[in-house]
């Protein structure tokens, strides 16, 4: 138990207007782990994990209190935004390539930070993409506009691009909601393979999905982390009641 | 069974709209293009609309005459809607050139003119000088008027040939550079509409992105988008008098190229505006959200991932402004002139063809010849606006699979 903590919530609430969307969230996330979140719709996992690099701050009327400790620093502190995203990079529930080449795409975050030489591009482009299972899908095609790929490879695309800027925590949202079985076994493989560098968290409405790949796991209800704990107690030996209801199917 | 009878009814007064929009249209291009078809041709397409009087200095020399009688007269180039060949042409070898005598009528006078009707390789008139010693550009149907100070008024063919052949030597010749084209106007468009699109495009484009993407929604912006649309609304010569007095008057521009542009480019600034907002309202969050994920800046974001999307948006933007620009007339004639010349500076005047065809019908009510210049720009608006599709085409990044 002597891992390191990597995010450190502590409790934070978070409103939308006069909403509350979070209340009261502690939460220590160890690094190089995968930490699930699981929950009803509309409990607030998405909230939660937006707040962990802080896009949040697109939406307006949001205000949050308490603290969000990333290696020991508050995030809404005295930080630089653009450098807490590169070092957090995050992957979306609904696959969102830009519409440019592939090699752009992953080229992108590089080359907003001011990459420019082309070599040191091209190594990284290969990279990430071998990395996120993809390269041999693309490396004809590179050239070609994203948008010509399946769901599940612009997905992978996605989380190449994200992984070209070598953050160290991945957040994912839903990553494979949007996917077919295949393809999500795909990204499953792929996660537990990006664990060993990566810390990942992730948001899945699937207990399977969870089960398979994740450490630890939270459940969130209304706002409210219920219980999080080791992934097989949650599933097996839950402590709260609610969470119980919930994995066995038996919630509202 | 009644309800059947309705249908039919409100069916054919459907129609019927369609019917009459239809041939409404049809009668209105119909109209133009029969009335204006004739005048149009090359010469209108390439000529200035004013007479050039030049007088020519140059050498005489004998230039024999390389091809046969024939094949000459068959050179004669007239246009017999309004031009008769009355005599000629006959080949005059000191100055390496044949003339012809014609009479040439337009709407309100009929006179008798020599005409060049061929020039030999190698004719003096080639290398004709100006009095400020440029070299004029004598073409075939430039007009003859006298050499050496004797003029060809009254005379005929044979007349002014023995003329001409008596002269040997230094060769003073008036000659007319024939007028009634287009060419300026045309020149004048195009310059308008480049110059006002270069002033407007980026004004426009950098105020909308701060509409859609700086500006949080409240009071500002909404008086800033009313005052976008109040402007759009606003009857052009509204802005044509503003452009007369600011910037023909007050900033001493004078009526001028750029007057003008700048005046449309304050007409042009509410739909680039609009459109281009339009379009960026069009570009999904998740890319947006997608590029803030990967650490760009806002700055990063809207440049590389938000604006390229927003291209087709943008063109047609460039395609409502062209219409724009090449159908305004009422500030134009305010704030550029009704000068038909090419403006040599910005500074210069110049006369656009939506002002000219109005000038021409209006002073010297000559309406085949407006009707002529309708179809030049209705020609004119189809090919700029062929071209903008196939260019917002090109660049349209969700084209590209
Ligand atoms: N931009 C917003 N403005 C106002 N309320 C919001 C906004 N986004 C989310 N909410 C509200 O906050 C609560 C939590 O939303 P959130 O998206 O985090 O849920 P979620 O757990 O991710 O749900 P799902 O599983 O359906 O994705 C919901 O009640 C939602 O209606
Ligand atoms: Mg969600």
């Amino acid at each position: 138990m002597d891992k390191k903590i990597k995010f450190n919530t502590k409790n934070l609430d978070l409103f939308y207007g006069d909403f509350q969307a979070l209340k009261s969230i502690n939460m220590e996330i160890g690094e190089k782990e995968v930490t699930a979140f699981i929950g009803p719709s509309g409990c607030g996992k998405s909230t939660f994990l937006r707040c962990l690099n802080r896009m949040n701050d697109l939406i307006d009327g949001v205000t949050i209190k308490g603290e969000i400790l990333f290696d020991e620093k508050d995030i809404n502190g005295d930080i630089d935004v653009i450098n807490l995203r590169t070092r957090v990079g995050m992957v979306f529930q609904k696959p969102n390539p830009f519409p440019m080449s592939i090699y752009e795409n992953i080229a992108y975050g590089p080359k907003c930070q001011g990459m420019k030489d082309k070599t040191q591009l091209d190594t990284l482009v290969k990279e990430s993409l071998v990395k996120a299972a993809l390269w041999e899908e693309v490396k004809d095609r590179l050239n070609k506009s994203a948008l010509g790929l399946s769901g599940g490879q612009q997905q992978r695309l996605c989380i190449a691009r994200t992984i070209a800027m070598n953050p160290e925590v991945i957040l994912m949202d839903e990553p494979t909601s949007a996917l077919d079985p295949i393809a999500t076994a795909k990204i499953e493989d792929l996660m537990s393979s990006l664990k060993k560098d990566f810390t990942i968290i992730i948001v899945t409405h699937s207990m399977q999905q969870a089960g398979r790949i994740s450490d630890k796991t939270a459940f969130f209800l209304m706002g409210e982390v219920i219980e999080f704990n080791e992934t097989p107690i949650i599933f097996t030996n839950p402590n709260d009641k609610r969470t119980e209801d919930y994995i066995t199917g038996r919630f509202g | 069974m009644s309800r059947k009878i309705k249908d039919n009814i409100v069916k054919s007064i459907i129609y019927l709209a369609t019917a009459i929009t239809l041939s409404v249209l049809l009668f209105i291009l119909g109209f133009i293009f029969v009335k204006g078809i004739g005048l149009v041709n090359w010469d209108f397409l390439t000529r200035d609309y004013n007479e050039k009087v030049f007088y020519a200095f140059t050498q005489s020399e004998e230039i024999p005459m390389s091809i046969d009688t024939d094949t000459l007269s068959k050179n004669t180039p007239y246009d017999d809607r309004y031009e008769t060949l009355t005599e000629g042409p006959i080949y005059i070898e000191n100055i390496g050139a044949a003339v012809s005598k014609i009479s040439y009528k337009n709407y309100t006078s009929e006179k008798e003119q020599f005409v060049i009707s061929y020039i030999e390789k190698g004719s003096p008139l080639l290398n004709a000088k100006d009095s400020t010693g440029a070299t004029i550009n004598i073409k075939t149907d430039f007009i003859l008027e006298s050499i050496n100070g004797e003029s060809f008024e009254n005379l005929t063919l044979d007349e002014v040939v023995s003329i001409i052949s008596s002269q040997s030597g230094d060769l003073k010749i008036k000659v007319v550079q024939p007028g009634g084209g287009i060419k300026s106007n045309i020149i004048t468009t195009l310059y308008m509409v480049l110059i006002s699109l270069l002033v407007a495009l980026p004004i426009g484009i950098f105020g909308a992105i701060y509409l859609t993407e700086y500006a949080k929604p409240g009071r500002i912006v909404n008086i800033i988008r009313f005052a976008a649309e109040t402007l759009a609304g606003i009857p052009s010569i509204v802005f044509g008098l503003f452009g007369m007095a600011f910037f023909v008057v007050a900033l001493n521009l004078q009526i001028s190229l750029i007057s003008g542009s700048l005046t449309v480019a304050i007409i042009l600034l509410p739909v680039i505006i609009r459109s281009t907002e339009e379009a960026l309202k069009t570009v999904p969050m998740a890319f947006r959200e997608g590029s803030l994920a990967l650490g760009a800046t806002k700055l990063q974001t809207i440049f590389k991932v938000v604006l390229p999307c927003a291209v087709p948006g943008i063109a047609t933007a460039v395609l409502l402004s062209i219409g724009r620009v090449v159908g305004e007339s009422a500030a134009l004639l305010l704030t550029a002139g009704t000068v038909s010349q090419i403006p040599g500076t910005l500074f210069s005047p110049g006369s656009t063809l939506t002002v000219q065809a109005y000038y021409i019908a209006k002073e010297e009510g000559n309406i085949e010849l407006a009707c002529a210049i309708g179809i030049v720009i209705i020609v004119i608006v189809i090919v700029l606006n062929i071209l903008s599709r196939i260019t917002s085409d090109k660049l349209d990044v969700f084209n590209k699979k």
